[in-house]
């Protein structure tokens, strides 16, 4: 299954205060399979929720929203959470781990929903953990790891389940410059080794910097998209 | 040292609206009950402080707790109405004494059930003895000599046939109400008659006690030493207030009792509760601690506010409990006395009760915020700040 | 389902959910003893056996039956024994303040008219044979420490002797019993003693019987004996009331009137506190959990996760307070039987009694899980993502 992102006149609309916003405008997208994409824009320009299209955590007005085989804009509420389970990953700013689990607890928390035996749950969140380099802080909880400790764990539940498409809406945002550059750079090996299409939110573009392509938003609408390896834009 | 002001508490028991008004009604709950039992016991003790004259001795048997227990031979009822000197005679110099039956007699209720029901045989004099406290509120008194009964007030809506016109059946005898009575206290739930006649109808000869109006400063004991060694007879002597309190204060503890047992136990709940509602909040506003404590507030003061607002809390459940039980106010019940007769009381929520119940909730109100205070007042600035 | 996070979400709050586990278990601890008080009468009542009648004064409690009733009502067609029941009212010499019934009675008639009195200690002959034996309850005998071969001294109150000294009665016997409605905290003498006592003038004290049992052969229509019985009487000199034995037993109660509907009353009370305290319980934990569930949704799991998590919490927590209510309960119930032994007859928590508690407490918790549950399953996850925990 490739994980090749595509929308087509992707239209969503928000009601504010009794005014309409229209926060994604007719977009048009393509994304390749295997790739690092950070995705920036000013605020309001419509990043998070179009990150949100793609993982299936909302769904647009109108439009196709094709993320490899399957039209997520066709399908409810149900069919989209067992999806979501089985395709993506999402790591969010503010980490989002749940409190009362150890590390390794909330690595196994997506692996609950797959078909898995209590070993082969346990097993798949220590390599995910080894993966990121924390196989010794299994068992600490939340409060008991630092800021990067954090989204590192939280990187690892994003790859627990092997999905091909991992989401990360400002990863960094909460971390100092050298603790960001070291998930940064984990995310890139996750991309390049284990060639997981990456889909990453920020403003800052030395974050942005870390990605194979700069997609830039606008008012909703796409603007430019550059290669960060050949600084070609297109 | 500066205190928080108040305007924060009430603001913030505002804001958290769902929660405040829940455990208010929970307190509430815990309170009603207590109100309840409480207007229970001013409705039966208010009843009984009414009466209760200390110009009016009591003649009993010796050793007799009640009327009910009590036995005196015309004999010794003759005997003390004309031998005690202390007895106040009227203008016919007539002793202003009287021999009475007290017996608790079954009767039907209207919902089906049976009860006991004081049925009094008087002599006329005791109309005297009594004056204004017994008056005929309806039809007429019974005609002395004559199978006629008159009815007191309180058991007219709890007891079949007792109404003016209606005929009871006291063991073989028949008798006819003429007339219902208001009368104070435990008078307002019997029925009464001519002495002669019940005693007759009851094959009962026995009195039970000497009604008898005295000064109202007169050493009765001395009376009761009187007689010690006398061998015709040993009477009791107390005055109707001192009679009718050792009547009632077994069943008055007994609500104070039940209602003091439901309330620690309820209690208990509802600072649970309380507790578990201020937590939750001072967890919610960690952040506005750390600030109040970074502009220089006091852990003290931070104490002092928080234990306020609970403390608010529990007066909030208090008024709530009180409100919900002034419905009940005046609505007629009735238990048993000592002699397992019916007694008639109205639930009386007295500002006695109300306050009574509100200092109760208060203090719920401050044992339950104790803890919650505490560590709100423990916690760093810098904790809490780094929290939020 | 997630199992483990439901149970570490419960000890992650651990002084909240011991709270809201103390409320309920009080709340449950004081339904379960309204409601066995309230049963424990009505148990009575059922007990009463089919083949006895009390004969009673229709007038009043108070008022004695006179003795020459008893050989008119033997010969009524149906009556196979006649035991006499006659209140003594006493005060046992050191303890005047507690209390315990005492009847005289007729040995001859008495043991067989009530078979559900079984002879623990003692012997019953020995206490037919002499005059002034008596016979005591276990829980009675255990309170005083009584043996058999011990003296009782009683204080009469109603039956006075004349030379002002105590009733003395030896314990011949120890009696159990395999009745709720029989209870093993009185204590039987001959009627007789008072009797002869009372003839001889060695005390005074009323005349007659109190109450007469009537014991009818198997296979007589009870109504029938109670007509006859009644319509010997009617024209005195002492009208009687004959009733079957749970009729008897069930005017004590109704003479109670309204208390039961304020028990009653005060039960819906406690139900309606601890379900608001376990609502607001829920409530606080289900908005404190929102950017927690709206993770959960955002990794797959459904909205009846959400809400069977917040549903399973909330009844895990009143199961529990209420399994504590049950075993305190449990635990004290004896302690309490037997000091509310006197006004309160045959409390007893039952097994209805506890399924009743246990029934409120899964009600509170499902509704009150319910309504947070139901509200995070609606809930939007990417908003419930931005919430700030």
């Amino acid at each position: 299954m490739t994980a090749a992102i595509q929308l087509r006149s992707v239209t969503k609309t928000y009601s504010r205060g009794g005014e309409e916003l229209r926060v994604l405008d007719e977009l048009d997208l393509d994304m390749d399979d295997g790739t690092f994409y950070a995705l920036m824009g000013p605020s309001g320009s419509g990043k998070t929720t179009l990150l949100n299209m793609v993982g299936g955590l909302d769904q647009a007005d109108s439009g196709l929203v094709q993320v490899g085989d399957e039209d997520l804009a066709v399908m409810d509420g149900g069919e989209l959470a067992q999806w979501r389970s089985e395709h993506v990953g999402f790591v969010f700013q503010g980490f989002n781990l749940l409190p009362v689990l150890s590390a390794r607890e909330n690595v196994e928390l997506p692996l609950l929903l797959a078909p898995l035996s209590k070993r082969q749950r346990r097993e798949q969140a220590e390599r995910a953990l080894t993966l990121v380099g924390l196989a010794d802080r299994m068992n600490h909880k939340p409060r008991e790891l630092s800021g990067g400790q954090e989204q590192r764990v939280a990187i690892a539940r994003a790859i627990a389940t092997d999905p091909q498409v991992i989401l990360a809406d400002e990863p960094t945002g909460d971390l100092d410059r050298d603790t960001a550059d070291a998930v940064l750079e984990l995310l890139q090996r996750l991309n390049r080794e284990l060639n997981k299409t990456i889909l990453m939110v920020t403003h800052d573009p030395q974050a942005a910097s870390y990605a194979d392509k700069t997609i830039h938003l606008d008012k909703g609408k796409l603007g430019r998209i550059e290669d960060n390896r050949t600084g070609a834009e297109g | 040292m500066a205190l928080v002001p108040i305007r924060y508490n009430l603001r913030s028991l505002f804001v958290r609206f769902s929660s405040t008004v829940l455990t208010v009604c929970a307190v509430g709950a815990t309170i009603a009950v207590f109100a309840g039992m409480l207007s229970l016991q001013q409705g039966f003790a208010t009843l009984f402080q009414e009466r209760g004259r200390d110009d009016l001795a009591i003649f009993l048997r010796k050793g007799a707790t009640s009327e009910g227990e009590s036995g005196i031979t015309l004999e010794q009822c003759k005997i003390l109405k004309n031998e005690v000197p202390e007895i106040e005679r009227n203008e016919a110099d007539q002793p202003l004494a009287s021999a009475e039956m007290y017996l608790a007699v079954r009767l039907r209720k209207f919902d089906g059930g049976e009860t006991n029901v004081a049925i009094r045989g008087v002599e006329p004099m005791s109309f005297q003895i009594h004056g204004d406290d017994v008056r005929i509120t309806e039809g007429a008194n019974f005609t002395p000599g004559s199978d006629e009964l008159i009815v007191g007030e309180g058991l007219l809506d709890r007891i079949a046939n007792c109404r003016v016109g209606d005929t009871l059946r006291i063991n073989t005898g028949t008798f006819r109400i003429v007339g219902s009575f208001a009368g104070k206290g435990g008078y307002q739930s019997e029925i009464w008659g001519d002495l002669d006649r019940l005693q007759d109808a009851l094959q009962r000869p026995v009195r039970s006690r000497v009604l008898a109006r005295v000064p109202p400063d007169v050493d009765l004991a001395a009376i009761e030493q009187r007689y010690t060694d006398d061998l015709r007879l040993q009477p009791k002597v107390l005055n109707e207030r001192a009679y009718l309190a050792s009547q009632t204060s077994d069943l008055s503890a007994r609500f104070l009792f039940v209602g003091g047992f439901l309330a620690l136990i309820m209690g208990i709940g509802a600072i649970f509760t309380g507790t578990n509602s201020m937590l939750a909040a001072i967890g919610a506003r960690t952040h506005e601690i750390g600030i109040l404590k970074a502009v220089g507030y006091k852990p003290f003061a931070i104490f002092l506010s928080f234990l306020g607002e609970s403390l608010l809390l529990g007066v909030l459940g208090g008024v709530a409990g009180c409100l919900i039980v002034l419905p009940f106010q005046g609505a007629e019940t009735g238990t048993m006395n000592s002699t397992f007769s019916e007694v008639t009381f109205a639930f009386r929520t007295t500002p006695t009760a109300m306050l009574w119940s509100i200092v109760f909730a208060a203090s719920l109100g401050v044992v339950g915020g104790l803890f919650p205070a505490w560590r709100a007042s423990r916690m760093t600035p810098t904790e809490a700040l780094r929290r939020g | 389902m997630p199992w483990k996070l439901l149970f570490r979400n419960l000890l992650g709050h651990k002084v909240r959910s011991l709270l809201t586990i103390g409320a309920v278990m009080v709340a449950v601890f004081l339904v379960c003893v309204l409601q066995a008080v309230t049963s424990g009468l009505s148990r009575t009542l059922d007990a009463s056996a089919a083949n006895r009648l009390l004969v009673q004064s229709a007038v009043s409690l108070f008022v004695d039956l006179p003795l020459g009733y008893q050989q008119k009502m033997a010969s009524v067609p149906g009556v196979e024994a006649i035991c006499k029941w006659q209140w003594f009212g006493g005060r046992y010499e050191q303890d005047k303040g507690g209390f315990f019934a005492q009847f005289g009675i007729d040995p001859e008639t008495f043991a067989t008219s009530y078979p559900e009195m079984t002879i623990a200690d003692g012997s019953y002959e020995e206490f037919a044979a002499t005059r002034t034996a008596c016979i005591v309850g276990r829980q009675l005998a255990d309170k005083y420490g009584w043996q058999v071969g011990d003296t009782v001294p009683m204080l009469g109150t109603i039956f006075t002797r004349i030379d002002g000294k105590p009733w003395d009665f030896t314990v011949k016997a120890i009696y159990e019993s395999t009745s709720a409605a029989f209870d093993q905290q009185q204590m039987f003498f001959h009627y007789q003693y008072l009797r002869e006592s009372l003839e001889q003038g060695g005390a005074t004290g009323p005349d007659g019987v109190g109450v007469y049992m009537l014991k009818i052969e198997p296979g007589t229509d009870p109504l029938v004996v109670q007509r006859a019985v009644d319509g010997m009487f009617e024209n005195g000199p002492q009208r009687v009331q004959t009733t079957t034995e749970a009729e008897f037993n069930r005017q004590f109660i109704s003479m109670l009137g309204d208390v039961p509907q304020l028990l009653r009353l005060i039960g819906g009370a406690v139900l309606f506190a601890i379900f608001f305290a376990v609502l607001n319980t829920m409530l606080l934990t289900g908005r404190e959990r929102t950017r927690d569930l709206g993770v959960m949704k955002a990794l797959g799991f459904g909205n009846g996760v959400a809400a069977g998590l917040l549903i399973g919490e909330s009844l895990l927590l009143c199961l529990t307070g209420a399994g504590l209510a049950i075993a305190l309960g449990l635990l004290i119930e004896a302690p309490i039987a037997a000091v509310t032994a006197s006004f309160i007859p045959g409390f007893a928590l039952e097994r209805d009694t506890l399924l009743l508690g246990a029934g409120i407490a899964a009600v509170v918790g499902l509704v009150s899980g319910v309504l947070p549950g139901v509200r995070a399953a609606r809930m939007n996850t990417t908003q419930a993502l931005q919430e700030i925990a």
